[in-house]
């Protein structure tokens, strides 16, 4: 089940396009999900891995990074990968294409928010088991998804220099900070909402 | 960006709303003062005397403000004010113990307000008249919420010196508020200001300066009705018939709302507060003196410091006035304590109040507009939280301290002008030092600065001219008995607050920001004392031809209040500015520096945001709490018998296919329809299908979608389907014979369609709902229609409708409603559902397409409007003033999700608000206020926006300044607000006596003011003129009145038109335009896109003027009626109606031929400019006099005579009568 989807510029973190959270229904609340999503955009820089997959509870993030660009998505923690994968791969051409030239120029958050109805399409279709099958692609493309680097968004929050594969975590801080991180999640949710 | 956690947000506390709302509501209303004949020397004459010296407070530190008063005092006063400045803030800050002093004062101060307010009055008990106490509370809280002490310490020792060196017996002029009490208590002047002075400069913590004054008085006199705030009670003179019934009405008037909207924050921090409270209270009224231990053991030692404060100040000022005071002052030490207990009490009730706020959606949009730093907001920032601790014990020497320092960023306000030559002054930092140790809050160390700056300002400021003018035109009393033509021929226009010129320049158009009173008064007694109500109307999200739209980085906002810069913050220097609203100094940021209008560089007051009093920003991420939504619109038609008959279908769904490009969205927006009568029908509108598919649920008890998607579809991929369907759907049902309506039902399933996005649901419905959740009964009896005595069911029937609003605003959908109904159909249930999700109402009664045809263009105008205006989505809007005013009772279609946190699912450009105000801690250190509407919504375009509006006003001293100030039509429309809301909680005719006292009371009030009053005449001043006529306009108002038969639904929907409309409409709806347009010339016309169009004057509303030979044209803002009189020449009828003779003319004309005829082009010409100046194109009827349909045109003479109502004569007659008991 692929619950959000979010596009953001690495350089600033400026979220470029998103699809509505469809899935009040069911009571899930994405809030959380969401601001994480958004303090890692921000922690994002150019030496952070280009495909990664960060784990959340029982929700997965996977995201990739092409031309300055971040696809982010967030899947039930069962999600095939690289179903995930493809689909971020599959956003990524079409967005590339459609507004790839204009993403360093723009300034205000979710400019290209009218790609949503892109997203949409495209996620019911991998939502969609029976139409899954056609995706032969997947099979083949992405053996290597086993190699993607995987982590867990809250180390990651924490860690300040995000992902950058050098970052040492002492294991002692570690436990203290992930002992703790729930409310320093909050606090800085907060902090930002400003 | 976040703030320190628990930092006192000054603005929350300023924000904190009465729970009462009775200060300002019940100066509104309450029965006039008659203490103040006394006062009735000083004429205006005195008066103005009295300005200047309270003026040259001000004036010294604000240049520009003060505006026309001239005079030397402020420079006489500067002097005095150095030295005391200094000795003021050594004493405060550099002393502990004197810190510890103010709350004593505070106290006696307050409980002898309290014996004002309830102790003569004994009339009034706690439990049966909850209104009573509402004016003592609240100006009670007012002093408490923040901590205003240091400021009217220091008020205090500017106003002495200025006050005694200008004259003895005006003493009282320094203290605006004071005065008041002064003048109206036989005993002499003299004594009482020396009394109070010594308390006030003892800076009580809770900071009301004119409670203090009162105090005193009090004592000695134990009747006097000082203070307005209780008034009607304890007033000695005998006032309208029952005072004490008007009181109540009054009160409750104000007070109903208020509960409901009590600010969420509250309950948690203050229930200590409040059972400390309820403890005090019952003690309280009974007898103040006694009392409060509990709550006050301290005042023995601040006592103490007290006197020292005092002496200090003496000697500064007027060393012999104010030794008096003194002597005085042990007197009060005994009421000191029952003060805390108001205070308390209020708090108790605002947090009891809370309750029904609660948010479906807790602090995240609050955060997201930004009343506070979110972190603050939990703890306290949105309550007023900061309070709390000082209250609830005085004693303790530490707790005094820290009100303390928030109240001190107040006097930064003397930077105020923004831009003026001022602000250098209050750079200079020269008690930065200072800081106090124990405070946390972080606007403390700026105090200290300020004080220097503020001597220096004066000392800058002296040398300014203000002008000073004899009388202003709007004090001219006018004889309203005797003027016969009291109606102006021109139309009226919002008076212009009397600002400086760069000021005036700067400030908000009054079309989307107006104030009833546009000098505000210094105090809650004040405002008390002209008994005229005290709130803005609002119009944010009108139609603008030029806004400037902004775009940056950062959105430079108040660190502590969150208020968006704006032309009125001062620049203390290039890297900081101080807010107007709070005061807190803050830093520019560096990208402000830069001015890309200019591309120049340093300049920041050059940057647009402070050029602009409204403006637009473009929206960072922070101000979403998700991704902007799509513009998604649902359908829900009834298509019942009943509604098929009607015929509206046809033209709804022809309006909709000529409209559906000009939907405002952008490639997402998305569409849907749900129609029902016994069972719920759904269209598939999925791409791809050959045609709709129609899905019919019938179980309405637990209805469900039948598909999960493919309901509301993208506009554009699934337009042909679309259009397939709204070709199809007027004839889909033409041989029905389902008479059931599933209202209820079917908009639960419009609720769940929307929820996953939000939006806006557009409900038809023609009839009562009669099946399922939410159906009604009929509950209106004809034969009632024409009583005078009770209107009944005025109010919702069931809560169904107003808790599925509730629900769709939590998931930011609106719900409008279309009500096209020939019978009874329950409007005032069935409103509820567009009230509270902030949608709108149209109603149209006796609707059918074909026997009525001009409802049927009234729809079709209406729904091209209402499909192509502007329309924000998940909006919120918080409105923020000066500190030391407060927000109670907001009026319009909206919820309210905290304090002061409107959540608009839906804005739209012809919503309207308004919201009422009461002065919490008197206003004496600023001579400017200010007003700031923020509305934070999502475009049609998936753009997040936030439009901010302010405005600035005048503070005043004098009651003549509050008089010469007042705009009546806002002032009217805020009185139509309150008695809707009082209709419904009390009565009809509670509403319309209140309506009746406001005139009497503020009349009155106005009469006793003057020098040579005389009983015999019924005086007003000019700018009150109207206000007789106009209420007596409400009172003949649909909405209102009595003893004409009336249809339940129609007034009910003219209460909704009350509420939600603004100012300018709400207007017409009240008092129409009359023209005589049979002989219009091209004299005085003006020119607009090359039309010349005729300016007729203004006739007044009365058959009188209405000649046979005439051709009159009224305009009621939705609706213009042409009358024809019977000896109308044929020459008018012929070039403009097109008809030989007055025979000829049809009885349903709706429309002006297009003739080539000199008379016809200017007639058509001046309509046609008249319905320009709207959105809503109004239908034009052509009456012939004689025919039937003249009852409605002659409806609207309210000047005139009906059986069940007064002429204006007559009302003035009565009114004056009513003075005189």
């Amino acid at each position: 089940m692929v619950l959000l989807t979010m596009i953001a510029r690495v350089a600033d973190g400026l979220p470029l396009a998103a699809s509505m959270q469809e899935d009040e229904q069911s009571g899930r609340d994405l809030q959380q999900y969401q601001s994480q999503a958004k303090q890692l955009f921000r922690k994002l820089n150019e030496q952070s891995p280009t495909r990664c997959t960060l784990e959340a509870g029982a929700m997965t993030f996977h995201y990739i990074i092409e031309q300055g660009v971040c696809y982010l998505v967030l899947c039930e923690a069962a999600f095939p990968k690289k179903l995930a994968f493809a689909y971020l791969e599959d956003l990524h051409s079409e967005f590339d294409e459609q507004h790839g030239k204009k993403v360093p120029t723009v300034s205000r958050p979710y400019s290209f928010i009218e790609f949503d109805t892109f997203i949409q399409k495209t996620k019911k279709l991998y939502i969609d088991s029976r139409a899954r099958r056609n995706l032969g692609s997947i099979n083949t493309e992405l053996q290597d998804v086993q190699r993607i680097m995987v982590a867990n968004i809250e180390e990651v929050l924490q860690r300040g220099e995000a992902l950058s594969g050098s970052a040492e975590i002492d294991t002692l801080n570690q436990k203290k900070y992930s002992s703790e991180s729930p409310t320093f999640n909050k606090q800085h949710f907060l902090s930002y909402l400003g | 960006m976040s703030a320190p956690a628990g930092s006192p947000h000054p603005v929350a506390s300023a924000r904190i709303p009465p729970m009462f709302g009775g200060a300002a509501t019940s100066g509104a209303v309450a029965p006039t003062d008659p203490s103040l004949a006394p006062h009735q020397q000083n004429g205006p004459a005195q008066s103005q005397m009295q300005v200047p010296s309270g003026y040259g407070l001000h004036h010294q530190n604000y240049i520009a403000s003060s505006g026309h008063y001239s005079q030397g005092p402020g420079k006489m006063t500067s002097l005095p004010l150095d030295s005391q400045c200094d000795d003021y803030y050594s004493g405060l800050y550099a002393v502990p113990t004197q810190n510890v002093m103010p709350p004593s004062t505070a106290n006696q101060q307050a409980g002898a307000q309290q014996i004002y307010g309830r102790g003569p009055p004994a009339p009034h008990l706690v439990g049966s008249t909850p209104g009573s106490f509402q004016g003592a509370a609240s100006s009670a809280s007012h002093l408490h919420t923040s901590a205003s002490q240091p400021y009217s310490s220091f008020v205090n020792h500017y106003s002495s010196p200025a006050t005694y060196s200008a004259n003895s017996s005006i003493a009282s002029q320094g203290f605006p508020s004071t005065c008041g009490h002064y003048a109206t208590s036989a005993v002499s002047n003299a004594a009482y200001p020396s009394v109070s002075y010594p308390s006030l400069p003892a800076g009580d913590p809770y900071g009301q300066m004119f409670t203090s004054p009162n105090a005193p008085t009090v004592r000695p006199v134990k009747d006097h009705p000082f203070s307005g705030q209780n008034t009607a009670i304890g007033h000695p003179l005998p006032l309208p018939p029952p005072p004490s019934q008007q009181h109540h009405q009054q009160q409750s008037l104000s007070g109903y709302n208020t509960s409901s909207w009590s600010p969420s924050g509250l309950p948690p921090t203050n229930d200590s507060l409040t059972r400390n409270h309820t403890g005090s209270l019952s003690v309280s009224a009974t007898n103040p003196t006694s009392t409060d231990s509990s709550s006050s053991a301290v005042p023995p030692n601040v006592h103490l410091p007290k006197s020292s404060p005092v002496v200090s100040t003496a000697v500064s000022g007027a060393p012999s006035s104010r030794m008096p005071p003194t002597a005085h002052h042990p007197v009060e030490p005994v009421t000191s304590v029952t003060q805390p207990s108001d205070l308390l009490q209020q708090k108790g009730v605002d947090s009891s109040s809370t309750t029904s706020s609660a948010s479906p959606m807790p602090n995240s949009y609050e955060a997201l507009e930004g009343g506070s730093y979110p972190d603050v907001l939990s703890s306290s920032a949105s309550s007023p939280a900061p309070d709390p601790a000082p209250e609830p014990d005085p004693a303790p020497v530490p707790a005094p301290a820290t009100p303390q320092p928030s109240k001190m960023a107040k006097p930064f306000g003397y930077g105020y002008p923004a831009l003026q030559p001022g602000y250098q002054n209050a750079t200079t930092p020269l008690h930065s030092g200072v800081q106090p140790s124990g405070s946390v809050y972080s606007g403390f160390q700026q105090c200290p600065q300020q004080y220097p700056g503020v001597s220096q300002l004066s000392s800058s400021l002296g040398g300014l001219s203000l002008q000073s003018s004899p009388q202003p035109e709007s004090l001219r009393p006018v004889n309203l008995t005797q003027e016969r033509n009291i109606l102006p021929t021109a139309p009226v226009w919002a008076p212009v607050p009397n600002l400086n010129l760069d000021l005036k320049k700067l400030n908000c158009s009054p079309d989307s920001f107006r104030c009833t009173l546009t000098n505000i008064p210094q105090t809650q007694a004040l405002l008390n004392k002209a008994k005229l109500p005290l709130g803005l109307l609002l119009h944010p999200f009108r139609d603008l031809t030029q806004l400037p739209v902004i775009t940056s980085n950062t959105i430079v906002r108040c660190r502590s209040c969150r208020t968006y810069i704006n032309p009125f913050v001062s620049f203390i220097d290039q890297r900081r500015w101080k807010c107007n609203l709070c005061y807190r100094v803050n830093d520019v940021p560096e990208e402000f520096m830069y001015n890309p209008l200019t591309r120049s560089y340093g300049e920041p007051h050059k940057r647009p945001e402070v050029q602009n009093s409204t403006v637009e920003f473009i929206a960072s991420s922070d101000y979403m709490l998700r991704p902007p939504q799509p513009a998604v619109y649902l359908f829900v038609l009834d298509v019942s018998h009943n509604a098929v008959e009607a015929g509206y279908l046809t033209i709804l769904c022809q309006s909709l296919l000529e409209n559906l490009d000009k939907l405002p969205g952008d490639s997402r927006t998305r569409i849907g329809f749900v129609t029902f009568d016994s069972t719920i029908h759904f269209y598939n509108l999925q791409e791809g299908l050959s045609q709709p598919q129609m899905l019919i649920v019938s179980d309405i008890d637990d209805v469900f979608l039948p598909t999960p998607d493919s309901l509301l579809v993208n506009l554009y991929e699934s337009k042909e389907l679309i259009r397939d369907l709204l070709n199809a759907l007027p004839n889909m049902f033409t041989n029905t014979r389902e008479t059931h309506s599933a209202l209820g039902p079917a908009l639960q399933a419009a609720f769940k369609l929307m929820s996953p996005t939000g939006g806006r649901v557009s409900v038809f419905q023609t009839q009562l709902p009669s099946l399922g959740a939410g159906l009604l009964q009929s509950r209106e009896d004809p034969n009632q229609r024409s009583s005078t005595k009770v209107v009944q069911h005025l109010g919702p029937a069931t809560d169904f409708y107003k808790k599925l609003a509730l629900d769709c605003s939590g998931q930011q959908t609106a719900v409008d409603l279309f009500l096209l109904s020939s019978q009874y159909s329950d409007l005032a249930s069935l409103a509820c559902m567009s009230k509270y999700s902030a949608g709108c109402i149209y109603y149209y009664p006796s609707f059918h397409c074909i026997h009525n045809p001009s409802q049927a263009e009234k729809l079709q105008k209406d729904l091209k409007r209402y499909l192509t205006r502007k329309i924000g989505f998940e909006a919120v809007m918080r409105i923020r003033c000066t500190k030391g005013l407060s927000m109670h009772t907001f009026h319009g279609n909206f919820f309210v999700r905290s304090t002061d946190l409107l959540s608009l699912a839906n804005i739209n450009p012809d919503a309207g608000f308004a919201v009422q105000l009461s002065i919490e801690e008197s206003l004496t250190d600023t001579s400017l206020v200010c007003f700031q509407t923020a509305l934070l919504y999502t475009s049609s375009k998936g753009e997040r926006r936030i439009r901010v509006h302010t405005l600035c006003l005048p503070v005043v001293s004098s009651l003549a300044d509050v008089y010469a100030g007042v705009d009546v039509q806002a002032a009217i429309c805020l009185l139509a607000n309150m008695a809707v809301d009082r209709s419904v909680s009390s009565s009809l005719s509670d509403a319309r006596d209140a309506l009746v006292n406001a005139v009497v009371d503020s009349l009155s009030a106005y009469g006793s003011t003057i020098s040579n009053f005389q009983h015999s005449a019924l005086i007003a001043p000019n700018s009150l003129k109207l206000f007789p006529l106009y209420v007596l306009a409400l009172l003949k108002q649909k909405a209102f009145r009595t003893g004409t038969s009336t249809r339940l639904d129609d007034r009910v929907y003219a209460m909704c038109q009350i509420k939600s409309q603004p100012l300018v409409h709400l207007m017409k709806m009240i008092h129409p335009n009359l023209y005589r347009i049979d002989r219009l010339t091209d004299e005085g016309a003006i020119h607009v896109n090359d039309r010349v169009v005729p300016q007729p004057p203004l006739q007044k509303l009365s058959a009188e003027k209405l000649t046979r030979e005439g051709a009159f044209l009224m305009d009621c803002g939705s609706v213009f009626y042409i009358w024809i009189g019977k000896g109308c020449e044929n020459n008018f009828i012929e070039d403009v109606l097109g008809c030989p003779n007055f025979a000829s003319i049809p009885q349903k004309m709706t429309h002006l031929p297009e003739l080539d005829t000199l008379s016809s082009e200017r007639t058509r010409s001046f309509i046609t400019w008249l319905r320009d100046s709207r959105p809503l194109s109004p239908v034009l009827h052509v009456v012939k006099d004689e025919s039937p349909a003249k009852t409605e045109f002659f409806q609207h003479l309210i000047e005139d005579r009906t059986e069940a109502a007064f002429s204006y004569y007559e009302f003035l007659l009565h009114i004056q009568q009513q003075i005189c008991k």
